[in-house]
């Protein structure tokens, strides 16, 4: 591929920039667990100058899942009758008693879907089984449990529900920018969150808290433009949010999904895995689609439960310590026999850090 | 001890343990198992075997049929074993279209044709509705060594070049596409008999060790050459051939193509010094054609395998951990 060695010529010389913007030691945390992936595979924490501090940040949806969230949907799966449906990764997140994975291998009813859609599908063919939809992700993975609730309202489909468990960024990202006792400096911004939200609610990072933000895709190139802008923010001391992913995100964002959104959710308070309850930082099924919400339909209500012993998910979402500190890294928590979310998730820092650096003490650096 | 999960089937880690726990059991009588595709036996035999399940039973570029012959043909291949003869068992679900099954058992025919390979003991069970996912098939392949030096894991020395035959991810991306919905007009599994390509190798005596990169795929493969023979292999991800639909349904998925699986690409450790005349007798054959050399083994970081990445930083590559899951978005 002829474009590839491009590509090296085209990152030596934004690290080249990087470091002539760069004055001093900067930490950057990039939100969405895609862009933790693709820097640890694309070896990015290998070339940067010492001075940048790269976290990883609470933007992966499995790893955001609260304990009791998993746990109500392994009760669901457990129920008879019930299929319980949803996206990849959340199947082997282990609740208080076992994932959903386990449960699979029990007999309960665990269907993987790629989409949301899918699950209007596995209703129809089964019809004597109640399908219940677990909508994890951000505000891009919602609309799609939007239009699949629309859809089976047209269709007039009576053995779905959905139990919603999406969670809303810029929320979550006010609570990490006005801890005084984390030290970020700038935040990379999920790409994917920002088509659909646009790039105005993430103006308070900026004008209130001081922090540098750009928002950016996913390609190497992407990530590394990202942090070039984001250093060169902080050291001239202009804070600001840029949008360097102009080719997907509009600033007003997709609003027609916004629509969607405000139709069929409403914002609630919600817990995150580890950081607690954040206000008005998910989504619940609007009134007017009560008769699809797997909440009452199977009287379910989250309780507070405590994570596993030593666990440090909570911290490492918040970039508070990196994986390695965590006392269980690698030791009884591995991505074969994982204790919490970040070692399940493929977008998951702990993962991320056992998987592509070697349980982090990679000969070739972080 | 828990429950066997999908992951301790998807051929990374867990498949390994698992492997390894099982041949324990038989550690006493049969002494200790080698690693391999398939094992070399006294007189210059080789014999493997191998249970083939797929969901859908065919897709672009294959069917199970073909899938079940070629697999346990190219296991053998793989260390230099000419396929000769094949016992096959069928395990049916009630219903399952006669017709239907004639179709993949004519393509397992073929391919047999194709190598030369004669079907010479076979068994045929039929299990109640709701017992089997319509058809498994489990194929049992034997036959002639012919590679002038010894293949396998404990040839491969520091200083070989690391060589794969083609593109990777073609069987891995097909049926992720076809089982999370993603409609590529183009891509097609990789799904072929390896012999052909292998044959002419076998003559040479640079070849060091081959594996064709099934389940867990070519990351996979080279983890499990860097620990069992104790060697660090560095790879050089521009080097890779790719295929552009691969890299779409990965993005798409979030997979990483080095763990999908291929059908009919074979990975090989070879002497540094018969590196061109290895990639120019593969290169003449079709299924070689995109044969490149990706990397080298090395004595640095042995146990690890590290990737040169197309941005330029280097990252480690590990063995997949289980059953792998499309992202979420
Ligand atoms: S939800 Fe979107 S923003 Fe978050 S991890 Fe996934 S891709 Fe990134
Ligand atoms: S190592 Fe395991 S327990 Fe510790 S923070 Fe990571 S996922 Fe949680």
């Amino acid at each position: 591929m002829p474009q590839v060695g491009d590509l090296r010529a085209k990152m030596s010389s934004l690290l080249e920039a990087l470091n002539k913007w760069l004055c001093g030691p900067i930490t950057v945390m990039e939100v969405c667990g895609t862009h933790t992936v693709s820097i640890f595979r694309s070896g990015i924490r290998t070339m940067l100058p010492k001075d940048v501090r790269l976290l990883s940040g609470p933007g992966c949806p499995v790893c955001v899942t609260d304990q009791a969230e998993v746990d109500a949907m392994v009760s669901l799966a457990k129920k008879p009758g019930v299929v319980l449906a949803t996206y990849g990764d959340m199947v082997r997140v282990p609740g208080s008693c076992g994932s959903l994975a386990e449960a699979r291998s029990c007999g309960a009813e665990v269907a993987v879907v790629g989409s949301a859609i899918q699950a209007l599908a596995l209703a129809e063919s089964m019809q004597d089984k109640e399908v219940v939809f677990a909508g994890i992700g951000f505000e891009t993975t919602a609309p799609a449990t939007a239009v699949l609730l629309r859809e089976a309202r047209r269709k007039n489909v009576k053995n779905l529900s959905v139990l919603s468990l999406h969670k809303l960024v810029p929320p979550v990202l006010r609570l990490l920018a006005s801890d005084p006792t984390l030290v970020i400096d700038g935040f990379l911004l999920p790409g994917h969150v920002s088509t659909i939200i646009g790039t105005a609610p993430y103006a308070f990072l900026a004008e209130e808290y001081g922090k540098a933000c750009a928002v950016a895709g996913f390609e190497p190139l992407d990530i590394m433009a990202g942090i070039v802008e984001i250093a060169r923010q902080i050291c001239g001391g202009r804070p600001a949010v840029r949008c360097l992913y102009g080719r997907v995100v509009r600033h007003e964002g997709n609003v027609k999904a916004q629509e969607l959104l405000g139709e069929v959710f409403r914002p609630a308070s919600v817990r995150w895995r580890g950081i607690g309850v954040v206000e008005a930082s998910g989504l619940v099924l609007a009134d007017d689609y009560s008769d699809f919400d797997a909440y009452s339909r199977f009287g379910i209500t989250l309780e507070e439960v405590n994570p596993p012993a030593g666990c440090r998910c909570g911290d490492v979402l918040a970039g508070r310590i990196a994986p390695l500190e965590c006392p269980l890294f690698g030791g009884s928590c591995t991505p074969q026999f994982p204790v919490g979310p970040c070692m399940v998730s493929s977008e998951g820092s702990c993962s991320a850090y056992y998987k592509y650096s070697s349980k982090g003490v990679s000969p070739w650096g972080a | 001890m828990g429950r066997l999960s999908l992951g301790h089937g998807s051929g990374g880690r867990l498949t390994n343990d698992l492997v390894k726990k099982i041949a324990s059991a038989f550690a006493r009588e049969s002494g200790m198992l080698e690693f391999e595709d398939c094992a070399l036996l006294p007189g210059g035999w080789g014999v493997t075997i191998d249970g083939f399940t797929v969901s859908p039973l065919s897709f672009p570029g294959g069917d199970i049929g073909k899938l079940a012959v070629c697999g346990s043909a190219n296991d053998l291949a793989v260390r230099g074993v000419r396929p000769l003869w094949l016992a096959m068992s069928l395990l049916a679900e009630e219903g399952l279209d006669e017709e239907e099954l004639f179709t993949y058992m004519r393509s397992a025919a073929s391919v047999c044709a194709e190598l030369g390979v004669q079907l010479v003991a076979g068994d045929t069970k039929v299990l109640p509705k709701g017992q089997a996912d319509r058809l498994y098939i489990a194929t049992c392949a034997m036959g002639k060594n012919e590679a002038i030096s010894p293949w396998g894991i404990k040839e491969i020395s520091p200083g070989d070049t690391v060589i794969v035959s083609g593109p990777v991810g073609r069987h891995g991306a097909v049926i992720a596409s076809l089982r999370y919905d993603i409609k590529l007009r183009e891509l097609e599994s990789d799904c072929a008999p390896l012999w052909p390509l292998i044959e002419p190798l076998t003559r040479l005596l640079g070849v060091h060790a081959a594996r064709d990169c099934t389940r867990g795929g070519l990351g996979t493969v080279l983890c499990e050459w860097a620990e069992v023979a104790n060697v660090g292999i560095e790879i050089d991800e521009e080097a890779i051939p790719a295929d552009g639909d691969v890299s779409a349904v990965s993005d798409i998925l979030g997979f990483d193509p080095l763990y999908l699986a291929c059908e009919g690409t074979a990975v090989f450790a070879v002497a540094s010094e018969w590196t061109e005349t290895v990639l120019e007798t593969m290169r003449s054959h079709p299924l070689g054609r995109s044969a490149a050399a990706i990397g080298k083994v090395t004595e640095a970081h042995p146990g690890l395998v590290g990737l040169r990445t197309s941005a330029g930083g280097m990252r480690v590559v590990d063995m997949q951990g289980g059953e792998l899951l499309p992202r979420i978005c």
